[in-house]
């Protein structure tokens, strides 16, 4: 795939291009769908209750349901919102949250772009979607709306510094921002991954992408008992739809991320089970990082607000950084 | 004059100089300051596309990220208590608009001329494409200009320091 970017755009290469975006699209709101489904049942097991079992066989078309449901209702923009950027904020949202799956290689063979940057491209662009939610929050032109926007984007930017430097450890150990090669060059038996060497850093990680993603323990932006719901208080249908779908695809792509930067990408844990082709390895590390984050998501309760900025502040960050001073450290004393 | 082969490249830079144009004319006539402010970022991330098409993608990641994502959501924060209302309108003042429009358009002239006619020199030593631009700012960022560097952060630190202070005298 890789040799095709660099050739001539003829329209037969654009079409291609046009295509594979397609199937990405259709495979990621596939993944939303069934996320969404799997998750109310994971949920539903786990607090004893049934979970959706309605709509379809074992109710697995209760989330085609829900979306069709989102999809046909009145669209209401508030009169005195913001109108371009109320209409904006959900595409700006999105736009970002699609783009930054780009860089995740899936397998040795499969991936679609091959940046030799590919770790900052996905900070850097999963930034721009903070933008559009204080955009929402604003120009809804209430001002729960506005209160939700400037508490996720306080916790979003809080939360990206650890999670960028906590990934440095990483980067440092494998000596390329390629995603690619970062996979690449995790060893063959599951110790040589990057979880174990920077189990620090894989902790911070984790702690900090929970919290990118707005999920419980660190759902504050939506916490429904002490706010009316967030930044998007004034969405309904399909821009709501939009800021959901968001969501969804962030989990997608920290999950992957996760995957690729500590997990071994398509590594099989094993020499001896290399037959298992890497895809398989990849969905299967893939969908345990999503098990686990709608696990945390039915067992732990949400912490308050100051206490969410001073784990951020106080723990997170200094770890993270004391992770990037032991991995210098044992650099410079074993591996030069 | 306007020989040009149709390639990606192309298509992305025409793309990316529309996206900074039209954002930085919007940046100017919007009448309220976050539009403004979007605007900008748009502009923001044109330059990183224009970064990437001259093979400079850790310069363009880094723009992404401190420029349209820290700066603009910064500058968002600063601006979003303020009125909600339409800006009034200004009164029309047409001959200071036209005489803007003609200097305007005179500099597009010159600018225009000057680029056309002269011819750009290859650089003597052309940047090897295939060496990792980020590992090379790397090291030369930790060899050659240590120095600067350090201080730079020591600055850095200093005001973030300053800035604890002086909030916190605020809220005493």
């Amino acid at each position: 795939m890789g040799a095709w970017l660099d050739e001539t755009l003829t329209w037969g290469h654009a079409l291609l291009f046009f295509l594979w975006g397609v199937i990405l699209l259709l495979v990621v709101l596939g993944f939303v769908t069934y996320a969404i489904f799997f998750e109310r049942k994971v949920i539903g097991w786990m607090q004893y209750r049934i979970g959706p079992n309605r709509v379809g066989p074992w109710g697995l078309l209760q989330s085609v349901a829900d979306i069709t449901k989102l999809l046909i209702k009145e669209d209401t923009i508030p009169r005195k919102a913001d109108r371009a950027l109320f209409i904006l904020a959900p595409a700006l949202a999105y736009v970002p949250a699609f783009a930054v799956l780009a860089v995740i290689p899936y397998t040795q063979k499969l991936y679609f772009a091959d940046i030799n940057v590919g770790l900052l491209y996905y900070v850097a662009l999963s930034g721009i979607s903070t933008i559009a939610i204080i955009l929402g929050g604003w120009s809804s032109n209430n001002k729960y709306a506005l209160l939700g926007g400037m508490r996720s984007a306080a916790q979003m930017i809080s939360y990206e510094v650890p999670l960028v430097i906590s990934v440095v450890g990483v980067v440092m150990l494998s000596g390329s921002l390629n995603l690619r090669s970062i996979a690449d060059q995790q060893g063959d038996w599951f110790w040589q991954w990057n979880f174990l060497p920077q189990i620090i850093g894989f902790v911070v990680f984790i702690i900090a992408a929970v919290s990118e993603l707005n999920r419980t323990p660190f759902d504050l932006p939506e916490a429904e008992s002490e706010l009316v719901a967030g930044y998007h208080v004034e969405y309904s249908g399909f821009r709501f739809a939009f800021f959901m779908l968001t969501e969804y695809v962030y989990v997608y792509a920290i999950a992957a991320l996760t995957t690729v930067l500590f997990l071994g990408g398509w590594h099989a844990p094993f020499p001896f089970l290399d037959w298992v082709p890497g895809i398989i390895w990849f969905l299967l590390k893939f969908t345990s990082i999503v098990f686990f984050l709608f696990w945390i998501r039915a067992t732990l309760p949400r912490i308050r607000i100051d206490q969410l900025m001073g784990l951020g502040w106080k723990v997170l960050l200094p770890v993270a950084i004391l992770n990037v001073f032991l991995t210098a450290v044992y650099m410079e004393l074993f591996v030069k | 004059m306007f020989n040009f082969n149709f390639s990606g490249e192309f298509v992305a830079f025409f793309v990316f100089s529309v996206m900074i144009i039209s954002g930085a004319v919007l940046m100017v006539s919007f009448t309220k300051v976050v539009h403004m402010v979007v605007s900008l970022a748009a502009v923001f991330i044109g330059v990183a596309g224009m970064f990437i098409l001259l093979d400079a993608e850790f310069l363009a990641f880094v723009q992404v990220l401190i420029y349209a994502g820290a700066v603009s959501i910064l500058m968002i924060f600063g601006i979003m208590m303020t009125k909600h209302q339409e800006a009034e309108a200004e009164r029309p003042r047409t001959l200071h608009d036209t005489l803007t429009a003609i200097g305007a358009l005179a500099l597009f002239g010159i600018l225009f001329y000057a680029i056309r006619q002269s011819d750009f020199p290859a650089p003597p030593q052309a940047a090897d494409q295939t060496v990792d631009n980020t590992m090379a700012i790397g090291q030369a960022l930790f060899t050659g200009y240590v120095v600067p560097f350090e201080l730079v952060s020591v600055l850095l630190t200093v005001a973030f320091i300053g800035a604890i202070v002086l909030a916190k005298k605020e809220a005493d």
